[in-house]
């Protein structure tokens, strides 16, 4: 049935045509009708969607090779999971991917949204509708999954075995779920632009959608930067390559619109710098898929001698974004003014919180474009890397870091700076004394550990703080306290604990950053080490048969101080046969917190073998601290308040103190 | 304050922290970024030892020798010209003679090239863009 | 016919989807405002229903229904309608466009970028079918997967090493052979296969390891044809072009006239001669072509192939002339193949181009020129 899904996927493209013109002009002459044609068309478009991938699926699960796809990029010996998952491990098949979840959300607006004014929710849907349309003549014209080849080969020629691991299963579905849910953003504030009205009702429909995005990115984005640190045996956790800045620039910006939407929803205010987010926050995901699907990253020279795809994504790129921006300069005007606040208030620290969040954008932007364009424009090669980005983004991350705290003890519209920081004395003096012990007691540790590993801790207290203090502790009795905590919004601990998550992470990137230790040395068999404390022995290297690989596995031995042998660490160099690739497994060994990275190199000519071992103190932080945000979010999205359309319950909200 | 001072004050910090950004990020992009470089051009650019450059080109045949441990040294080179290397450390998995490599790193007083991360061609995941079409260029290496 | 089915299927399905809520009389005329207001009121049932279930505060149940009050009664203002005939005229034009437009479009994109006429081909189903309607490719297929199973089936192996050599696998035929000998003994067929497939995967010279191949065979039989003509190979590859000549005289002598290798020893006979008389002793012996019509295959589609390879070379090498290699490498095809005339051509161009990039990559070609007994102007 590989043609009914080519089949399904051109009527999908038809459908999105639809679903981008019927509504549009329905909700412009006002008739319910073709407004309700986009429900319907929408639906239809994620059905005959979800068809064309599931007969992707099928053939490469069932190595039908006649697909220049799957041979391409599969293989009959593959183990199963690696037959699924190559679906999206490859251009085409990911590409496809993308429109199944724009088009998913499409659905979900049109299932969900009846609670919606009709003309929004046929705007949005149109708007939709133009960005499946688009996605959808790029995949058939330049990218077609459903090519076929005939005859059909015999075998295929296998999937990079870098892209055969689990996390490839997660990783990009998480990070498309991450991008295309902006886009539902990015059709909300379109179409708010279109009928040049906006409220709280427009926030409340748009945070929701925001914060699902916003999740579903951290998690790729997380998943990613675990996946490149385990199964790439050097160690690193994130490189500022173009392709993660590419996923990480949308997160920041993504972020922010978080925070901005909330000031919309709650105080009213900021309705034009939220739409304006919403508009580039979906721009920089439009760029990260150009970035990645272009070629334009292997070589600027490579996107000019094959330019079909990367113009063709350039185009969509310019098409969008300049509408926007152009439809935004037009009839952002039309919107009515928000309300007034005080710099010092829950608002003007969600203001600094963006200002930091838009200039970090920035700056990883221009690090990202900066050598692409110098290229292109005068042939130099410049490599922009970790340097610059700890240079510039570093220092703007420590102050927005050290005011986090602050935010959510400020009152709304006009806060008290002074009672904020009485209130977070107890953080102030934990980060204080981590960063004195650090600095006097633990080796090797510089200013720079200790000033950051402070800050972490401030923001894990400062998060801590902030429900204590919204439980009353101190104020009631502490059976109140307790109380007055199980019974506090979803939403407010969804805040404390994606700020505590953010500060879980901080430790994690700076404890890894400046304490972590790393030493080369060859072992034979037999040979021990120390390292962290423990002994590390080496018991030799044994020959495996995988599946579709042989691979040299080497045996270590972690034994603590008195010699017990705690457990056993497998570091493997493999090779893959079809593609004739090594690659190298680390072997990871978690302590508490911390993770004892082994990393195999090449045999010595006196039958030893060159072993890289990393002490990681702290380093599963990182990735914990990112669940722990996710939790926030999840948390946050499922309190009710967010899905009824009706105001803030807050004291403040409706009795207002005039402005001064 | 005035609705109009509130605005204002708003608007100075914005510029001020904009500010700094932009001169952060023009300071950094003048120190940190490091230029790729191929043999044949290092006689002719003139690198201060200690400054950091990425050095690309070919393993040249037969050079590359293991010393005591970890300690590695091969000659990188562009036809041309050659560049002699040292490195500490794991060589990457695709690091073959006649292959390409790309290193970073500072040059000693005594001209070899000290690398602190050696990067193989087929690293697909983690090879700089900029490389490969200079290799190319060069014709050094043919796909 | 399934296919079909299911396409027009799948056509009606989207354009239903299009058509049902065009013709539905559901809310014709449904005002902007009226719809807010049932939005309005579907937020009060909903919080009343979160009220009694305690989701949410009495207090700020309270409050919330206040402020959605007070949203009712902002839109309460102006309700304006539409002008009902020319609406619904203007809606039906537009329908029928869209419902057109859903066949229509899907069918003629599908006309052009589709092809209905190829069937599926999992590879299950490819191996399990009438081994009479199969392809070479997937009869091997099969039984490799039948050598997987039964490792040890030498005459499995026997049977597959030379049909790998003739679909260019020659690494795979190598191993072939070896099990095929390993578990049914060495004949002087078989090694002298190995031999074979040991030169075509070193890309046509005969290595040590394939010349002891040849050797071993001739143990096995004194007269095996294809083991004495590579023997000779080697000998011209190594510049002893009188002894190869010689070598294979006495082969040609040795043979029936009707065998299929007089034509070939004939072929190589003759280019030695050329060489020797053309070159001296610089220019190695038997050439790819001899290999590969060694093995009896098409001989003229392979010339072909290779003609095609080093068209494309020198078309490779008119867009990207700055490839020392790529020159060296056209002049030799071109000397190869006996075109002495389009060889000085390419020589001069090389030299041209890389005289341009600066550099003595132009000398270096002039030199290995020279070496091959051809001197540019």
């Amino acid at each position: 049935m590989v043609e009914a899904g080519h089949f399904a996927l051109v009527l999908a493209f038809v459908l999105a045509l639809v679903q981008a013109s019927l509504p549009l002009i329905g909700a412009r002459i006002g008739d319910a009708r073709l407004m309700a044609a986009g429900n319907s068309a929408a639906l239809a478009g994620f059905l005959m969607t979800a068809i064309a991938f599931a007969v992707l699926t099928a053939a490469y699960v069932q190595s039908d090779f006649s697909l220049l796809n799957v041979f391409e990029n599969s293989h009959s010996q593959k183990p199963l999971l690696y037959k699924f998952t190559g679906t999206w491990g490859n251009h085409e098949g990911s590409m496809l991917l993308w429109v199944l979840i724009l088009t998913g959300f499409g659905a979900l607006v049109a299932l969900f949204g009846r609670n919606l004014p009709a003309t929004l929710r046929a705007n949005v849907l149109a708007v939709q509708g133009m960005i499946g349309a688009a996605f959808f003549l790029f995949i058939l014209l330049t990218s077609n999954p459903f090519a076929r080849l005939d005859p059909a080969p015999i075998e295929g020629q296998d999937l990079n075995p870098i892209l055969q691991d689990v996390g490839l299963a997660i990783h990009p579905p998480l990070l498309y779920l991450g991008y295309v849910g902006f886009s539902i953003c990015f059709s909300f504030a379109i179409a708010a632009l279109i009928e040049g009205r906006i409220d709280a009702a427009w926030a409340r429909w748009v945070r929701p959608w925001t914060l699902m995005a916003w999740i579903f990115l951290t998690g790729g984005i997380a998943m990613g930067s675990f996946w490149a640190y385990y199964e790439l045996g050097w160690g690193g956790f994130w490189f500022w390559d173009p392709v993660e800045n590419a996923s990480f620039m949308p997160w920041l910006a993504g972020t922010a619109l978080l925070h901005s939407a909330i000031v919309m929803e709650k105080r009213s205010a900021l309705k034009i710098w939220t739409i304006l987010l919403s508009i580039l926050t979906f721009s920089l995901s439009l760029l990260g898929t150009f970035l990645v699907r272009s070629g334009v990253l292997t070589s600027v020279h490579a996107f000019a001698t094959d330019p079909t795809r990367g113009v063709f994504i350039l185009t969509i790129l310019t098409v969008f974004v300049g509408g926007a921006l152009a439809l935004f300069a037009w009839r952002a005007q039309a919107l009515a003014p928000g309300g007034l606040f005080q710099p010092i208030s829950r608002e003007g620290a969600l203001v600094l919180n963006n200002l930091f969040l838009s200039t970090a954008t920035a700056t990883v932007f221009v690090g990202t474009l900066y050598p692409l364009l110098l290229e292109a424009l005068t042939g130099d090669k410049i490599s922009v890397g970790a340097p610059f980005f700890e240079a510039t983004f570093g220092p703007l991350m420590v102050p927005l870091l050290i005011a986090v705290p602050f935010g959510p003890l400020l009152a709304w519209k006009r806060g008290d700076l002074w009672a904020a920081a009485q209130r977070l004395v107890f953080a102030f003096a934990g980060a204080l004394l981590v960063t004195l012990v650090v600095a006097l007691f633990i080796d090797r540790a510089s200013v720079f550990a200790a000033l950051g590993l402070g800050l972490g801790v401030w923001l894990v207290l400062g998060a801590l703080t902030d429900l204590a203090m919204k439980a009353g502790l101190g104020k009631v009795g502490f059976a109140a306290a307790r109380r007055r905590l199980a019974g506090l919004p979803r939403a407010a601990f969804g805040t404390a604990l994606a700020h505590l998550g953010l500060g879980l992470t901080t430790l994690g990137v700076i404890s890894v950053m400046s304490l972590e230790t790393e030493h080369i040395i060859t072992m034979k068999p037999g040979e021990t080490t120390d390292v962290a404390g423990y002994e590390l022995r080496f018991d030799g290297l044994q020959p495996h048969q995988g599946a579709n690989y042989t691979e040299d596995r080497g045996v270590f031995a972690l034994m603590a101080d008195d010699g017990r042998t705690i457990t056993q660490i497998v570091s493997s160099k493999r090779l893959y046969t079809a593609r004739q690739m090594p690659t190298t497994e680390a072997g990871i060994a978690t302590r508490g917190l911390s993770q004892l990275y082994v990393s195999l190199g090449d045999p010595t000519d006196d039958g030893g073998v060159v072993v890289r071992i990393w002490w990681k103190p702290f380093v599963t932080l990182i990735w914990i601290g990112s669940i722990v945000m996710m939790a926030g979010g999840t948390l946050s999205l499922s309190d009710r308040r967010l899905r009824v359309g009706a105001p803030s319950p807050r004291k403040t909200a409706v009795t207002p103190v005039p402005a001064e | 304050m005035t609705r109009k001072q509130k605005r204002l004050s708003i608007i100075a910090g914005a510029l001020a922290v904009l500010g700094c950004a932009t001169a952060l990020t023009f300071v950094a992009l003048g120190q940190k970024t490091s230029y790729f470089y191929m043999p044949a051009d290092i006689t002719t650019a003139n690198i201060q030892p200690g400054e950091r450059i990425r050095l690309g080109g070919l393993v040249e045949k037969g050079s590359v020798v293991r010393g005591q441990g970890t300690r590695v040294t091969f000659a990188v080179t562009d036809a041309a010209d050659s560049v002699h290397v040292t490195y500490d450390g794991i060589l990457p998995d695709l690091f073959r003679e006649e292959q390409g490599v790309v290193t970073e790193g500072v040059f000693g007083d005594d001209g070899t090239f000290v690398a602190d991360s050696v990067l193989a061609k087929h690293d697909e995941t983690y090879m700089p863009k900029d490389v490969a079409d200079r290799l190319k260029e060069q014709g050094v290496w043919q796909e | 016919m399934l296919l079909w089915l299911t396409i027009a299927f799948l056509t009606a399905a989207a354009s239903l989807a299009v058509l049902l809520p065009l013709a539905s009389r559901r809310g014709e005329l449904a005002g902007a405002t009226e719809h807010d207001l049932e939005v309005y009121k579907d937020q009060l049932a909903e919080l009343e229903r979160d009220a009694a279930r305690g989701l949410i505060g009495g207090e700020e149940a309270e409050q919330a229904k206040a402020e959605i009050g007070r949203r009712i009664l902002r839109i309460a203002g102006g309700t304006q309608a539409v002008d009902g005939v020319q609406g619904a005229r203007r809606t039906r034009v537009i329908a029928a466009a869209a419902v057109l437009a859903v066949p229509l479009l899907s069918w003629g994109l599908y006309a052009v970028l589709g092809s209905p006429d190829l069937a599926d081909q999992p590879l299950q189903a490819r191996m399990s079918k009438d081994p009479s309607d199969s392809t070479a490719d997937e009869l091997v297929r099969r039984a490799e997967e039948h050598l997987r199973a039964n490792p040890s089936d030498g005459r499995g192996w026997d049977v597959l090493a030379p049909i790998y050599l003739r679909m260019n696998r020659p690494a795979e035929s190598v191993t072939a052979y070896r099990n095929a000998m390993r578990l049914l003994g060495a004949t002087a067929r078989r090694e002298s296969g190995l031999g074979e497939a040991l030169v075509a995967d070193a890309g046509g010279v005969v290595t040590a390891e394939a010349a002891e191949a040849f050797e071993r065979a001739l143990q096995h039989d004194r007269a095996d044809p294809k083991s004495r003509f590579f023997l000779a190979s080697a000998m011209a590859q190594e510049g002893r072009l009188d002894e190869a000549a010689d070598a294979w005289r006495r082969l040609a002598r040795d043979m029936p006239q009707d065998s299929p290798w007089q034509g070939v020893v004939a072929a190589a006979l003759e280019q030695a001669g050329e060489m020797t008389a053309a070159q001296d002793e610089t220019m190695p012996g038997p050439t790819r072509e001899d290999i590969e019509a060694a093995s009896d295959l098409d001989v003229e589609g392979r010339a072909e192939m290779i003609e095609g390879m080093v068209a494309r070379l020198d078309a490779r090498l008119r867009e990207n002339p700055a490839d020392l290699e790529g020159w060296q490498r056209l002049v030799r095809s071109y000397l190869v193949l006996g075109r002495k005339d389009d060889a000085l051509a390419a020589l001069e161009r090389g030299i041209a181009a890389l005289g341009a990039e600066g550099g003595d990559a132009a000398e270096t070609l002039r030199n290995f020129a020279a070496q091959q007994g051809l001197q540019a102007d």
